[in-house]
């Protein structure tokens, strides 16, 4: 049974999920990828993440509803991180209402987003 | 054989209109039958096609990633950076690799700051995919050079500025476009230097884009633009009139006070609207003195901006217009003297079964 922390990621961007991928496991992580927002509730509920990393557009579920999947239904009380691109910011409120706990901003940097994952994982 | 020569037989002595749609009919149904096969073969190879575009684009997703994080120093490219590099040197002298790394690139660059950012953007460098794009520059083809410009400007490449600069004057609305589109992603407000001689209109997408490009910024601090304010050309004008009111520009009122002398009505529109929100009061002598040469437009405008600063003095101006044959002046005209004369505006209140504005009045007295 490996002791490492486990992270779901969702997002459709394929190329920044390898890349967020292999930075945030180079850090010790165990990641889950998943494309979209219905596979990510699945890896949810298969893996108990400590840490959701979400997009909020992302085809079939969006972010939103992914957080709201996970806090009413789900009744998990894990830290998300959302994703958001620039003009979203009434998305980003939303993601907040429903009970995210911090938004990075697209463009974004992976070093910082490091940085985030550690301290919520930390606290 | 016999078969065959029965049906010639046959088909010779049909009637003349008969032989013809026969004829016709098997032309018809020889075009269909080839069509049918061109569509499965074309079918076939863009499946084949994209099939190996995905097989490719999860390649170099990988092999970018490799790349990013195999180098220790941002400044210097390690061997094995070099190695990768180089293999891919070769591959983009093929077009089709060529576009699907600099998909995968852009996907990236797109969402990604800081050192991986510029990482990227010196593998671009690096490849020589810098030059395919500014042999793009050089093509005939509108849609290709406007495709150069736009890798250009995702993977930030300054020093072509005067290269681009060039096409800002380019036949084509797209490449002027994302000329424009260059100039202002790269050098911010300075880049809108292109406006001063601008010749072709600024579409009011093209000015929305734009904007929403300056807002990104964190450097807010907009130069001067009186020059564009005071262009020939009446869409720089409108723009300017935006970038007033989105970074208050109250420092070139003056010139806003020039622009309501202006020949365009829209344009006149546009400034009062924009002194409505510096809530300027200068400009309301000049704008009651040609209230009735003016536009209805131009009328409704300056009534909302009396809305927002008007004063006792303007009270007999108001009053003038409370019986405006338009709704909407009429409306604002019985507000404003709600606000600046409530004991006039209840004397109205008197004699509202006088008036043809009494629904207006009630839906004031009520709001």
């Amino acid at each position: 049974m490996s002791n490492k922390k486990k992270i779901v990621l969702a997002e459709d961007n394929s190329t920044l999920s390898l890349l967020l991928k292999f930075r945030l496991q180079k850090e010790g992580y165990d990641l889950f990828i998943a494309a979209d927002g219905k596979q990510a509730i699945e890896l949810i509920e298969e893996h108990t993440p400590e840490l959701i990393l979400s997009d909020i557009m992302m085809p079939y579920i969006s972010g939103l509803e992914v957080i709201s999947h996970v806090r009413n239904k789900l009744e998990m009380k894990v830290p998300i991180i959302v994703f958001s691109a620039a003009g979203q910011e009434e998305m980003v409120l939303k993601a907040f209402n429903l009970g995210a706990n911090d938004f990075m901003g697209k463009p974004f940097s992976p070093n910082e987003l490091v940085i985030r994952v550690k301290r919520l994982l930390s606290s | 054989m016999n078969d065959y020569q029965n049906i010639l037989e046959y088909f010779n002595q049909l009637p003349t209109l008969v032989k013809v749609v026969w004829v016709i009919s098997i032309a018809l149904f020889t075009l269909i039958l080839g069509l049918i096969a061109y569509l499965k073969i074309l079918r076939i190879n863009l499946r084949r096609n994209e099939i190996k575009r995905i097989k490719y684009q999860e390649i170099y997703e990988e092999h970018l990633i490799n790349y990013l994080y195999a180098g220790d120093n941002i400044d210097e490219i390690s061997t094995e950076q070099r190695e990768f590099i180089n293999k891919m040197k070769k591959d983009i002298s093929i077009e089709f690799n060529r576009n699907i790394l600099v998909a995968v690139m852009t996907k990236l660059v797109n969402d990604i700051s800081g050192e991986v950012a510029t990482a990227i953007y010196k593998l671009y460098t690096e490849t020589g995919l810098i030059d395919y794009s500014l042999q793009k520059l050089k093509a005939r083809k509108w849609e290709i050079i406007a495709s150069g410009i736009y890798e250009l400007t995702q993977f930030e490449v300054k020093h072509v500025y005067k290269e681009i600069e060039k096409l800002i004057k380019h036949p084509h609305k797209e490449v002027r476009n994302q000329a424009q589109l260059y100039l202002v992603n790269l050098f911010q407000f300075k880049g809108l230097k292109f406006l001063n001689d601008l010749e072709y209109q600024l579409s009011e997408w093209n000015q929305i884009q734009l904007l929403e490009i300056l807002q990104k910024f964190d450097n807010q601090e907009i130069t001067d633009i009186t020059i564009w304010l005071k262009s020939t050309n009446i869409s720089v004008v409108e723009f300017a009139l935006k970038l007033a009111k989105v970074y208050n520009q109250f420092e070139s009122k003056e010139t806003l006070l020039e622009l309501l002398r202006h020949d365009n009505k829209e344009l006149k529109v546009q400034t009062i609207n924009v002194l409505t929100y510096f809530y300027d009061t200068e400009c309301k002598t000049y704008l009651k003195s040609n209230f009735h040469q003016s536009s209805e437009s131009e009328q409704i405008a300056f009534f909302k901006l009396l809305e927002n600063v008007a004063e006792n003095s303007d009270e007999d101006f108001v009053i003038e217009n409370i019986s405006h044959p338009n709704f909407k002046i009429k409306l604002a005209a019985l507000k404003i003297l709600k606000d600046i004369n409530p004991d006039k505006f209840n004397y109205l209140e008197i004699a509202k079964n006088n008036t043809d504005a009494k629904r207006i009045i009630e839906f004031i007295e009520h709001n």
